[in-house]
């Protein structure tokens, strides 16, 4: 499905709002929206929520041996997935350039700034390291994707657990959850990715943009951070040109937003521990707003069974025993045979020449006669039904179509031409069941032949 | 008066009855049903004509081409060597995959396998997981060195519907022609050796066998539907059952809704195809070991 | 015998530790449901069953391919997106599961030249996955005012090693089954839309599930209703 374009008229409003320093959704320029984290039951899955939108975040890791050059070095993927539920416009399976340049974005924040130890994550060396993988999948696009990503993957990557190993000689054991606790990755600092949007040639200036908003934007400044101030990456895309003091202002506030998320993930990740060392509930379900009247639990309920081995032996015993089998299956030659009495495919009529049908016909006549007893009678009837079916048929579609016979018309047909058609077709047909027979006949003798 | 009109000749007839069934293929199905008989001659719990053929491809380690009315499916089975897999290293591998070709239809296309391509490779690997046909433990060769892997490539020839049962009844036909070299492991060399001239046939441990149905119009149901009547009805069902009557899948992809009573119906035909199915295997697989 | 057997066990399920809230005989699991959680999709819910938890997004009816086009019904599409990496076969195979039981109830004629898309994203698997995908899937149906002729819900259910039934089971209840199976039943006579199985069972077997299953709809079902009527409580 298509993006719906934007009207000339909502964009000159929404332009206009912008010049008056007023958003639609009622933020200040400088507002970021509301950030909710939420825990999986699941180590390292996390849903993001940025206002509307929305993103799905799973840390998954496995042991595989390391890149030559890195013999002892951990590998990080990230893979950011634009799901067809996140907006209609996003095609499955599709590498549109949003998603390269977010996935490179991403990448570069998280990989390049070296915010994971990936030496800890080598077990042996040159042979067997972790591959720590982080899928994120955008549920709902209501603009910027790239800093709602972010945040879910470094939420995701804290929240991740890999199970412990030990390294005996040449032995690697992996230990389940239950034998020893799972071991968090080390993590040296959390880059957040913060989005500036420019309106009019950089003239004015909004923080977090929504979907609208992005629509009618110049330009976008990306800057990674982390809380320490240091910067991990910038990207500046949209071709508008920026001043030395517009990006060192940017930095500034985005030094700003990125303690305050910082320090959001962090009491997000101490409260979701607390609660699963004192064993309450956690995990989506628990995420869920109750008061909402868009949501509703019902608690394990008990299902009566009792009466279901009656029920489903009283089905069983209504039910029609198994009929006998009757067919018995022809062998052709050795490794090949035939079973049914239905009809023949169309292909034995096909594939005939006129000369094998003779030959076969007049030296396994005897043969032939047996293999038609068989088969011959119930294709008969077969047939002749068809045959009557057919001038049903063009009864009641004759009185369908614009011509009206008279009754006596299609009275005088039915008594007319069962001797007409059905003759035809069983003799068409019946020719073709004499040939497949008779070609296979045909070759098992040439095989003798051959043979002697 | 009634004007005269003359008797319309039987060429015409059939004519004006093929375009009716062009036009309005489903009102054309139901007026035969109507009648327990379906346009191409059979009862609705007929199947049609089943042919088996075992070892068609000699460069195969087995494989068999099965015909049922025009759909046709051959398999062939390749063995090669592979190490066992970690996590289970007294097991072999047995991998199959469906091939639709467009050959066999308009209604596929060249390229990477389809929708439909996948969803039964799918069924036919779940056929071969659930029915235990051939124990991975059979397939070891050397604990934790070597195994064989079986691929099973099935590709169909002609599509004409009721793929699946075509599809089961192939790949059983297939692994039952099977024969494996004798493999031994020097000490020495740690190498494998392979004595072709002592083969021995594969452990086939169950003979499951598939019955399909379809739907028509919610209620009716038809035995071994062809392409027309899959694409007409309003679903499908397929039930595999091993000798003991056991269930290894009872596949039924959505579509009209049945009752437990509908089911047990079918049950009791697949049980009857299977016995029928059974002999005819038997009954080659007789004949090619006597020669 | 057998129901001694099955009250006893009912009784250790109630007693059973918090951190398997959930006996192994015939029970449901807790459930939850949320609709209307996304702002873009036409109709959106999430399914949760225990740990196992599914959202699923419809569009529709909306502009449909031209290649794609049905001249007198609807398109039905729908994408199952795995929580770690890409889709495979059995995604497929599960996608194809769920369009057709969707095919079966949603009244697809009334809208002909359109496509109504369900995607649905696995957000935790711990058993029963495709019947939550189904139960998802129905609900976000309802959401987006799709017209249907009746709902559908997804029953999984698991034979152990000794033929007992497990309704509903866990990933761990579902590795020690030698049978699960997965019905899709419609909400007005109960009748089998769906159903795939995996394991080796008895025609016996098959109708005690079929049996345990309709009466686990029936719970799903009410589910439904007073889920629909709590959102409807206010106009």
């Amino acid at each position: 499905m298509k993006e719906t374009p934007l009207s000339n008229c909502e964009r000159r409003f929404l332009l206009r709002a912008i010049e008056e320093k007023k958003r639609l959704d009622g933020r200040q320029t400088y507002d970021y929206r509301n950030i909710r984290i939420s825990f999986g039951t699941d180590y390292g899955c996390c849903i993001v929520e940025l206002g509307k939108t929305r993103v799905l975040g799973q840390v998954s890791c496995e042991l595989v041996s390391p890149k030559l050059n890195r013999a002892t070095e951990g590998i990080l993927f990230f893979n950011l997935e634009l799901s067809q539920m996140a907006a209609p416009a996003f095609e499955p399976g599709r590498q549109s350039d949003l998603l390269v340049k977010l996935n490179r974005l991403l990448e570069r924040c998280l990989r390049n700034s070296k915010c994971i130890d990936t030496e800890s994550l080598c077990v042996v060396a040159g042979e067997k390291v972790w591959q720590i993988r982080v899928d994120l999948h955008l549920l709902n696009h209501d603009g910027n994707i790239i800093d709602a990503a972010s945040i879910a993957a470094i939420v995701a990557l804290c929240h991740f657990r890999r199970p412990d190993v030990s390294v005996q000689g040449e032995e690697v054991t992996l230990y389940t959850p239950e034998e020893r606790d799972p071991v968090p990755l080390s993590i040296h600092h959390m880059p957040i990715c913060i989005s500036f949007a420019f309106f009019q040639q950089g003239t004015y200036l909004l923080v977090d943009p929504n979907e609208r908003e992005e629509r009618v934007m110049d330009g976008l400044l990306v800057i990674a951070m982390n809380k320490h101030r240091e910067i991990c990456t910038i990207q500046s895309s949209g071709g508008i040109m920026l001043l030395k003091d517009q990006v060192l202002r940017c930095s500034k506030i985005a030094g700003v937003k990125v303690a305050e998320i910082t320090e959001l993930i962090q009491k997000a990740l101490e409260n979701d521990q607390k609660v699963r060392k004192e064993g309450g509930k956690f995990g989506f379900a628990e995420s869920i707003a109750n008061q909402r009247i868009t949501a509703f639990k019902m608690e394990k309920a008990s299902v009566d069974t009792s009466n279901i081995e009656e029920k489903a032996e009283e089905i069983i015993a209504e039910a029609e025993p198994p009929p006998e089998v009757v067919s018995k299956p022809v062998l052709w030659t050795p490794g090949t045979a035939q079973i049914g009495d239905g009809i023949e495919n169309s292909w034995g009529g096909l594939e005939d020449s006129e000369k094998e049908e003779e030959e076969g016909g007049i030296d396994e006549a005897v043969i032939l006669d047996d293999t038609k007893m068989d088969t011959g009678g119930v294709s008969d009837t077969g047939n002749q039904a068809l045959g009557l079916m057919i001038l049903i048929s063009f009864g009641y579609f004759l009185k369908g179509a614009p011509i009206v016979l008279s009754d006596s018309e299609e009275e005088e047909m039915i008594i007319l031409e069962p001797d007409k058609t059905p003759k035809k077709i069983r003799a068409q047909t019946t020719s073709a069941k004499e040939k497949a027979p008779s070609r296979s006949q045909v070759k098992r003798r040439r095989k003798k032949r051959t043979a002697n | 008066m009634r004007p005269h009109v003359p008797p319309v000749p039987a060429d015409t007839l059939l004519a004006v009855v093929k375009s009716w069934r062009t036009v309005e293929p489903l009102e054309y199905y139901r007026r035969f049903l109507k009648e327990n008989c379906r346009p191409d001659g059979r009862e609705l719990g007929e199947f049609r004509t089943t042919t088996v053929n075992i070892g068609s491809i000699s460069t195969a380690d087995g494989s068999a081409l099965v015909k049922q009315g025009n759909t046709t499916v051959i398999c062939g089975i390749k063995a090669e060597f592979a190490a066992p897999p970690l996590d289970a290293p007294d097991r072999g591998y047995v991998v199959p995959n469906v091939d639709l070709p467009p050959l066999c239809s308009s209604r596929f296309r060249t390229g990477p396998p389809g929708e439909e391509a996948q969803v039964t490779s799918q069924f036919i690997a779940d056929v071969l997981e659930n029915s235990q046909i051939i124990k991975k433990e059979d397939l070891c060769i050397s604990p934790g060195k070597l195994a064989w892997v079986l691929y099973c490539d099935l590709i169909c020839l002609d599509y004409d519907g009721n793929i699946l049962d075509a599809c089961t009844f192939a790949l059983l036909a297939a692994l039952k022609n099977v024969q494996l070299p004798e493999v031994t492991i020097n000490e020495e060399t740690a190498l494998a050796e392979v004595n072709l001239k002592k083969k021995s046939y594969l452990n086939v441990r169950a003979n499951p066998v598939a019955t399909s149905f379809a739907v028509f119009d919610d209620t009716l149901l038809i035995v071994d539907p062809t392409g027309e009547e899959e694409h007409l009805s309003t679903g499908t069902l397929t039930i595999v059952m091993d000798e003991e009557g056991k269930l290894c899948c009872l596949h039924k992809p959505g579509g009209s809704g049945l009752t437990g009573a509908k089911l047990q119906d079918c049950m009791s035909r697949a049980v009857s195809r299977h016995k029928e199915v059974s002999r005819l295997l038997d009954e080659v697989i007789q004949s090619v070991t006597h020669k | 015998m057998e129901v001694a057997k099955r009250a006893d066990r009912k009784v250790s399920a109630d007693t059973g530790a918090e951190s398997s809230p959930r006996g192994p005989v015939c029970s449901l699991r807790h459930f939850a449901c949320e609709q209307n959680l996304l702002s873009r999709p036409d109709g959106s819910a999430s399914f949760l069953q225990g740990d196992t938890s599914v959202l699923a997004g419809v569009y529709g009816p909306a502009e449909v391919k031209v290649s794609k086009e049905i001249f007198n019904k609807a398109t039905l599409e729908v994408i199952l997106r795995p929580k770690i990496g890409l889709p495979g076969v059995a995604e497929k195979s599960r996608e194809r599961l769920t369009r057709n039981t969707c095919e079966a109830v949603v009244l697809g004629a009334l809208h002909p030249r359109t496509s109504i898309t369900v995607v649905l994203q696995v957000v935790s698997d711990a058993g029963s996955l495709l019947a939550c995908c189904l139960n998802a899937a129905c609900m976000a149906l309802v959401d987006a005012g799709v017209p249907m002729r009746a709902l559908f819900c997804g029953v999984s259910c698991a034979l152990d090693a000794d033929g007992n039934l497990v309704l509903d089971p866990t990933t761990k209840q579902e590795k020690e089954a030698r049978a699960v199976l997965t019905f899709a039943l419609d909400s007005v006579e109960q009748k089998l839309l769906m159903s795939t199985t995996k394991g080796l069972y008895s025609d016996a077997e098959l109708q005690q599930c079929l049996a345990a299953a309709q009466a686990a709809s029936q719970h799903i079902f009410r589910f439904y209703r007073e889920s629909l009527q709590r959102r409807y409580s206010k106009s």
